[in-house]
């Protein structure tokens, strides 16, 4: 009897312990948003669902236009050298040759420039999550001092003394002030029609046997098992949208870059960086947030090898893969071609010429 | 009458020689959408990271409370059996000659059913239907599984950030560090795990039912300890419970399965009562309801031994070594001598072609019982398997299956020698 009471008062007691260690470490992230709650996962990889719009910036054909003109136009910037473009071109899979990102006067940042294509999937935004949405986040850069250098008010001057931006801004919000918002609203338009939906996976999934190769089919059947990507990489847009920590050495130890958790105050996501999508992945070497790693072999290698295995806060999830060199071909054959957006929208998409930019 | 002792050997011989299904559990893979070898070096052998899944109560680590639930993902029900040819040599004696039968066969089934309810709260069940039922329109060749809830158990993970983590209910030990029932061995298991002593209900490799607290570490330090009946599937008719400990450590990157290396230990200490019958023969009535005994003169008995488990690009040698000993009121044969034996097994697996679909495995089985004891008989066993999995990039859930044992049972004077082959297709879904 006496044991029974003994079992009862430790059962007892392990209840509120249970209950108490359930709750979020102290600093709890953000709240999923709307998006994220959509995509409790992991699910499987298929073809992108129709992009979310968010209900107070509606897509219209004048303000996806007027966002591609600003999103090309190095007027943004404090000295008239830097678009978002530069950093997120379209010729590089919307990012940049690296490894990390050229801003104004030179300055370079401290991290890779990840991809604006498919962004309208990311529940949060940057490399770190520290928008939530794109519109948000559109609005970063410009007054970043190492990307565009601006301020919002000098750029809104300089977009209000062009009066070809004044009349495509009265027409897509009306009468009134330009203001950071419309800019915001309008780039963040631009960049939702910015989707990758027709690559030899996705034709491969909607049943096109032949669209990808014998090799390639292979890489994929390891990208979805033995490789482990899809832990992360998984979903439509082959990314969770979420943050690891894959103990990628800093570029300057000096000065460690600990991502996510310099916005969230958490230490348990101390060097996590959000999973970037891996459509579009061959053309946007070099790879991993501080483009350390110069090509997908390389990117794969270290994986490999169990990732940065001397960070003491490395992801569980990372461990060594046992991967061959023909299993490793494989895998990048199937992420080069197979995840290359064939779509024109997207694929041949061109810096808009300056005579044809709002004078 | 020497067929009649043929027949009870082969009787005897057979409950361990019987193919049965281990544990894959393809609703994680329907779940999630990954291929089976995410989890799996090829399964069932689960890897690194299916094995920091499991550790982690069904979730994916670092992810608690962002993945769907039972009750929002697809059935969590998963089947798996696999079915083909199973043949069985056996010569009772050196001047025997060798008695053969094969067949085709169906080699039981495992219905699976395991998910994430709430945040931390995972649960796992598993039953396995006897299928050799007349009604059923199939009477097996060999004996097959008994029906069995052979677990059921509720998970609370990360009570503790993965320090504490607590199962109850019926689930499979964390003394089995190397699984039987995730081996790729379908015919023949780790002869040590189901070696049973003469008068001890326990069974090592039984599922048990009771409390286990496991805790992982980020450097590598893993431990279980458990408090069971101790009596597989039965009721314990004593007041005792069973204790155990298992503490390992993993050496290097990785957790020991497929990547780095690793060691660890156990100790069982358990107790089983004697139900001695009247001068008439007769067993004492029950006391419960349930038609349970009232336990009495308990014996304690041991378990205790080491294991390894070394890995080298895709090869895994694992290994196990572990002593037992039943207090001498169990033991028929000397009652002045504790009962006391050994065994182990030495495995080495080597997995390759893409996606790891073929796999080969190479295993040694010993098991010494007492010189005196000439009917359990000193065991040892030599098998060979080699797997191909067929399938694509959301699955590879169907495996060609090829193994074959070569087996000898001295009893005293008696040297009996089996030849197990199977040839089976095994599959889940």
């Amino acid at each position: 009897m006496s044991k029974i009471a003994v079992l009862v008062a430790l059962a007892a007691l392990l209840v509120p312990l249970y209950a108490w260690a359930g709750d979020d470490a102290a600093k709890p992230a953000p709240p999923l948003t709307e998006a994220n709650a959509l995509w409790l996962g992991p699910v499987k990889l298929g073809v992108l669902p129709a992009v979310p719009v968010p209900p107070g910036n509606p897509q219209t054909q004048r303000k996806i236009l007027l966002g591609k003109q600003l999103y090309f136009d190095t007027r943004l910037s404090k000295d008239n050298t830097i678009s978002c473009a530069t950093c997120h071109s379209p010729k590089m899979g919307w990012s940049d040759a690296g490894p990390t990102s050229k801003g104004i006067a030179g300055q370079r940042g401290g991290r890779r420039s990840p991809p604006a294509s498919n962004s309208a999937y990311n529940p949060l935004q940057f490399w770190d999550g520290r928008a939530a949405s794109l519109e948000e986040q559109s609005k970063g850069p410009i007054q970043n001092p190492v990307e565009m250098g601006n301020t919002h008010a000098v750029m809104i001057r300089t977009v209000g003394d062009i009066p070809g931006y004044v009349e495509e801004f009265k027409e897509v919000f009306g009468t009134g002030p330009i203001t950071i918002d419309q800019v915001a609203d309008a780039i963040a338009a631009f960049e939702r029609t910015i989707v990758t939906t027709d690559s030899p996976f996705d034709r491969f999934a909607r049943a096109d046997e032949a669209s990808l190769t014998c090799l390639e089919k292979k890489g994929l059947e390891i990208f979805n098992g033995k490789g482990h990507c899809t832990c992360c990489h998984w979903g439509p847009n082959f990314s969770d949208g979420r943050f690891h920590n894959l103990g990628v050495p800093p570029i300057d130890p000096a000065k460690p870059d600990y991502g996510r958790s310099e916005i969230t105050k958490n230490p348990a996501d101390k060097g996590a960086f959000k999973t970037p999508t891996m459509r579009d992945v061959g053309l946007r070497a070099p790879y991993l947030h501080t483009g350390g790693e110069k090509t997908l072999e390389d990117v794969i290698t270290f994986y490999n090898k169990g990732a940065g295995l001397k960070d003491k806060n490395l992801d569980r999830m990372m461990v060594p893969l046992g991967l061959s060199k023909g299993e490793i071909d494989a895998l990048v054959a199937f992420l080069k071609r197979a995840m290359t957006s064939l779509n024109p929208e997207v694929a041949s998409v061109d810096s808009i010429p300056a005579s044809q930019m709002p004078q | 009458m020497k067929k009649i002792s043929i027949v009870l050997l082969v009787l005897i011989a057979l409950p361990l020689v019987v193919p049965t299904p281990g544990q894959a559990i393809p609703a994680f893979a329907r779940k999630y959408g990954f291929n089976c070898m995410m989890c799996h070096t090829a399964y069932p052998k689960l890897n690194d990271w299916g094995q920091r899944y499991r550790d982690n109560g069904y979730q994916l680590p670092g992810q608690e409370g962002k993945e769907k639930t039972t009750f929002d993902s697809p059935t969590p029900i998963a089947l798996r059996t696999s079915t083909g040819l199973n043949g069985y040599s056996m010569k009772p004696n050196d001047d025997a000659s060798y008695q053969t039968t094969s067949g085709f066969a169906l080699n039981g089934l495992d219905l699976l059913a395991a998910g994430v309810m709430h945040k931390n709260i995972s649960v796992l069940l598993i039953y396995t239907p006897r299928i050799d039922e007349p009604t059923a329109g199939y009477m097996s060749t060999e004996p097959s599984q008994p029906g069995a809830l052979e677990s059921a158990s509720i998970i609370f993970s990360n009570i503790i950030q993965g320090a504490l983590n607590l199962r109850v209910g019926r689930f499979e030990p964390a003394y089995h560090i190397f699984s039987s029932k995730r081996s790729y061995y379908l015919r023949e298991g780790y002869e040590v795990y189901g070696f049973p002593t003469p008068r001890n209900n326990f069974v090592f490799d039984d599922n048990q039912i009771g409390v286990e607290a496991t805790g992982h570490f980020k450097c590598g330090f893993k431990y279980g300890a458990g408090l069971v009946n101790g009596t597989g599937a039965q009721p314990d008719n004593n007041k005792f419970k069973d204790l155990y400990l298992v503490l390992s450590q993993t050496i290097g990157a990785g957790d020991g399965q497929s990547a780095g290396h690793r060691i660890g230990a156990f100790v069982y200490y358990g107790k089983q009562p004697m139900i001695a019958p009247d001068t008439l023969g007769n067993l004492p009535p029950p006391i419960s309801p349930g038609g349970e005994y009232a336990g009495a003169d308990n014996r304690a008995f041991f378990r205790y031994g080491g294991t390894a488990s070394l890995n080298w690009r895709t090869f895994n040698l694992l290994g196990m070594y572990m002593r037992g000993t039943d207090d001498n009121g169990l033991n028929v044969f000397d009652k002045t001598k504790d009962y006391e034996y050994t065994g182990g097994f030495v495995e080495l697996d080597y997995a390759g072609l893409i996606n790891n679909r073929l796999v080969a495995s190479a295993l040694y089985n010993w098991v010494t019982p007492p010189d005196y004891d000439k009917v359990s008989g000193k065991v040892n066993a030599y098998t060979g398997l080699m797997r191909y999995y067929f399938g694509d990039w959301s699955a590879v859930n169907v495996a060609l299956h090829g193994e074959y044992t070569y087996r000898k049972l001295e009893m005293g004077e008696t040297t009996m020698t089996e030849h197990l082959y199977s040839l089976l297709m095994d599959f889940g879904f």
